[in-house]
Formats: structure tokens, sequence, C-alpha cells
């Protein structure tokens, strides 16, 4: 799997600012891409090298283990190349994350048989992974990603199965956030950017989450027929 | 049910259905049609769909209500007691304001919950005592013995658990665990109605990110719990053995059928146990949540 690590110091500036980091990071990156066109490119029907994520509930578990290998690869990267000054019991805990991350993205490639999406290859310009606030702010974004799409994608399962699947591994994804969260801002675990005034967690529909993925992802994908609302 | 009823329940139904809830029945009445008889499919998906948005939904959330109750009371007196939260456990940092954040959203959890339940043409569930005349209603102190004095296991762990932080974050994590389970296995009983499902799954990851900070907060130097608690479950360790029973289960590593320890890992490796059982946090029955928690109730 291809890595690009390059450092991006002008959106390390702008993130911990607390407001809604996915989205500014997209147009963030929107108005860095633009004279190459990269992004605009996604938004135009599918090309033919076009990573064809599926229909129903195939298409469903492709998506989640795209973001999966995502979030296997930003921890793979970053236990390898940990940021400076981080404890033992941060090096620890990085580790676990990975390997929960493998776990989960090997458990969906496994579900999926001969149907499973082949290895996206990401795209980590926007993390400057040596350093603390970068990998944490880009890794709270990933994992508030990662929790809005699994409450947001429950409800267009056919299979009921996997909505009881998921409801073991949403609960995971959410503590992972917490944790990111209150290491770069101590007791912004569950603050206002992910916990609504009724207590309720964020929720995204598929193509909502594909969009701001996008960032990460050197991919690009085809969700024509991917269920989504 | 006869065929008529059949109608008026689908009418009734799309009344008060969402769209995406109605797909959702369509969808799987017809993969059923074609593994039965047409009749037979028909009484199977009102069953299967529109039965659970009955009293079993219900049931899951008035648990989740009871326990969101008992959350809420359990942080409202240790946020106003004294000096139990210390103010700096992390250099810099001030514990008060993390736990008044949870005090907030079991509060919130609460009002939500009530309103849905009544929605739904259910009782929500109200604490012993329970008196809607009072200045602050949800907060009934007489409800609950956080100390567990009529559990000889668990009494001489909570004795002091508004005396001890370590002893009070010890009853938090497993109050936030708790609820996270109990939800994972609500889930099933909210099959019928997606609305529903989806918040009780954004109700779910709001007590996991609670019970990720609490497990830190006993991670971290100034506490550093024995067992060394990483935000999520790792294995099926209980912060102490008399607890054993809260964790049991959470050692899994087979999760549909699949093996996680044979699938690849890192560096030539198989998936790591520690990755396959962080990787879930395993449902408990209600009959299981209620044993936990009633310990803590009068």
């Amino acid at each position: 799997m291809e890595i690009i690590n390059t450092p991006a110091t002008a959106q390390v500036e702008e993130a911990g600012k607390g407001v809604d980091l996915s989205r500014r990071r997209f147009f963030q990156m929107a108005g860095g891409m633009a004279g190459a066109g990269l992004l605009f490119a996604a938004c135009k029907g599918s090309a033919p090298t076009d990573i064809y994520v599926g229909s129903g509930d195939t298409g469903l578990l492709n998506y989640l283990y795209i973001l999966q290998q995502l979030e296997a690869a930003f921890y793979t990267q970053a236990v390898a190349t940990p940021y400076y000054g981080l404890t033992a019991s941060e090096e620890a805990l990085l580790t676990e994350l990975r390997d929960t991350e493998v776990a989960h993205r090997e458990f969906f490639k496994k579900m999926l048989g001969a149907d499973a999406v082949r290895n996206v290859e990401v795209n980590f310009s926007p993390v400057t992974f040596a350093d603390r606030t970068s990998f944490l702010s880009n890794a709270i974004i990933i994992e508030d990603l990662m929790v809005a799409a699994m409450n947001g994608v429950v409800k267009l399962f056919t299979d009921t199965k996997y909505i009881l699947i998921i409801a073991k591994m949403a609960p995971v994804e959410a503590r992972h956030a917490a944790y990111s969260r209150d290491l770069l801002t101590r007791n912004s675990f569950a603050d206002a950017t992910a916990v609504n005034s009724n207590g309720l967690d964020l929720a995204s529909s598929p193509l909502t989450v594909m969009n701001s993925a996008q960032t990460y992802l050197q991919s690009r994908f085809d969700t024509s027929k991917l269920p989504s609302y | 049910m006869n065929f008529k009823n059949i109608l008026n329940d689908i009418s009734a139904s799309e009344a008060d259905e969402s769209l995406s809830s109605r797909r959702h029945v369509l969808r799987s009445f017809g993969s059923k049609v074609a593994l039965a008889a047409l009749p037979f499919a028909i009484g199977s998906l009102f069953n299967k769909t529109y039965g659970q948005t009955g009293s079993k939904l219900i049931e899951a959330l008035n648990l989740a209500l009871e326990i969101d109750y008992m959350q809420y009371n359990f942080y409202h007196i240790a946020n106003n007691t004294g000096d139990l939260i210390p103010p700096s456990t992390f250099s810099g940092n001030n514990d008060t304001a993390g736990f008044r954040t949870i005090e907030q959203q079991q509060l919130a959890h609460i009002n939500f919950l009530k309103t849905t339940i009544t929605a739904l043409g259910g009782v929500p569930f109200t604490p012993k005592n329970y008196n809607p005349l009072d200045v602050n209603p949800p907060f009934v102190p007489s409800a609950y013995d956080f100390t567990a004095r009529k559990s000889s296991t668990y009494a001489p762990i909570f004795v002091n658990v508004f005396a001890s932080y370590p002893k009070f974050l010890m009853l938090a994590q497993l109050l936030e665990d708790v609820a996270v389970k109990a939800y994972a296995w609500g889930m099933q009983d909210a099959l019928g109605n997606t609305t529903i499902l989806t918040q009780m799954f954004q109700l779910q990851t709001t007590e996991a990110r609670h019970a990720a900070h609490v497990r830190l907060m006993r991670r971290l130097p100034d506490v550093s719990a024995p067992e060394t608690p990483s935000p999520w479950i790792v294995n099926n360790i209980p912060p102490t053995i008399p607890l054993q029973s809260y964790y049991l289960g959470e050692d899994n590593t087979i999760q549909n059928d699949i093996s996680l320890t044979t699938l690849p890992g890192t560096g030539g490796s198989n998936v790591t146990k520690i990755g396959a059982t962080a990787g879930f946090d395993e449902p408990i029955t209600r009959a299981a949540a209620y044993a936990f928690i009633d310990p803590f109730r009068l």
C-alpha cells in the first residue's frame, strides 16, 4: 500500500480549533488542490479506474471496508513513525489502536470474500505524523467520521445481522475518537462538535462520509450504486 | 391476524413511520417472498418487523432510560460532593469539566428517551420515589445506594464511592460500559424502526465516549488503576476481581462465525487477541444488565 506522507503545515495550524474540522479540511483541501482539479474530478461521473464499491449490503460493507483500510493504514503509519514526545502509555495505546483497526479491516474483508474491493491507496499528505497536534487532529477527524459512518449506515442494511455486528463496533470507534480528543484537548471527548443537545452522537450518510474521507484517499471510487440518503 | 388487519396496520404504520422504515420493510418483504409462500411471508413480515416496534422496543428504551437515571444521579451527587473530583488530575486540566459534560448529557438522554417512549405509546420508566413536582425531578437520590450496601460482594468495594476518586471512577466505568453493552443487545428490538435504531446508535456511541474518558482518567498517573485500563475493553480484564462478571465474554475473538485471530495481521503475524477483543463491545441481555445495576438500586 502506497503511503504519501508530505507535511502540510498550513493545515496543522488550522487544526484543533474545534469546529467542524472535517468540513473545514475538505474546503482547505479543495482550495489547495483547485489547480490540479483532483477533488473536482472526483465529483464528476466515474472514471474507468475508479474502484466500484458495489450495491446493496455488499456496497455498504465495502464502504465500511474502505474506511477501515484507511484507519488501519493511518495507525500503521503512526506506529511506524510516531509523533515526538509520545509517552510509553501513549505508545502502548497507539499499538492497540492499530491492532484493533487491522482486526476490523480483516473482518470486513473476510465477510466480503470475493466481493471485497481491492486495497485502496491512501493519501496522508494532510498529516504530519511526527507532530503530535497534527496526528491527533487528523485522528479525531478520522475517528469521528467513522462513528458518523457506522451510526449513519445501519438503517440501510437489508440483512440485520450486519446491524447487530456494527452495534459492537460503533462504540469502539467512539472510544477511539474520545481518546484522541482527550489527548489533544482534555475533556473534549464528547463536546458539542460530536454530541448534540439531545445527547446524540454523529450520524452521516455514506455519500457524505465518502466525500469527507476522500481527503485521505488517493484511490477514487464509483459510488453510483452505493445505498445512501 | 387477518389480511384486513394487516392492511390497517400498514396504513397505521405508514402514518407514523419514516420513508426509510417502510423501504426497509418492503426490501425484507421481497427477500422473504422468494423463500416462502405468500400468506406465510406476510405473517412472517409483520412478526419480524412491525412486531418489534411494540413492547420489546419499549423495554429496550426503558432499560436505557433506567440506566441514564442512575448515571445522572450518580454524577449529580459526585459533581456536588466537595473534593471528590480533583480539579487537576493531569497538569493544567480540570477533571470536573468532563464530569459536568457527562452529567449534562445523561440528563439530555433522560429527556430524549422519555419523549421517544411516550411517542411510541409506551410508559417511560420512573425511579423509585420519583416526584414530578420536585424542583429537579430526575434527581432522586433516595432511589439509589451507590455504596451497594445490600451486596456483600460490592459493598466492600464501593463503601467510600463518593469519598474516593478511584472508587468513583471504577463505578463510573461499570455504569458506562454496561450502558454500551445493553444498547448493543437492544438494537435487535429496534430493527423495525430505522429512525429509533439510528438514534439508539447515536446514544450508544455517546455512552462509549463517556466510558473511554472515564477509563482514561483511571489510566493516567494520578489514579494509575492497577489493571492499567485502556479507553476500550481489552480482553475481559475487570477493574478488580469481584467485578469479573461485568466483563465475562469480552475475550470473545469470534465474530459472525469468523475467528479473528486466524486472519492476517501486521508484520506477518495474525490479528492479535488485543485487537480482536478491543475491537468489539459485547452485548449483554436485559436480564444481565438489570442484575449488574441492581446492587445500586434501593
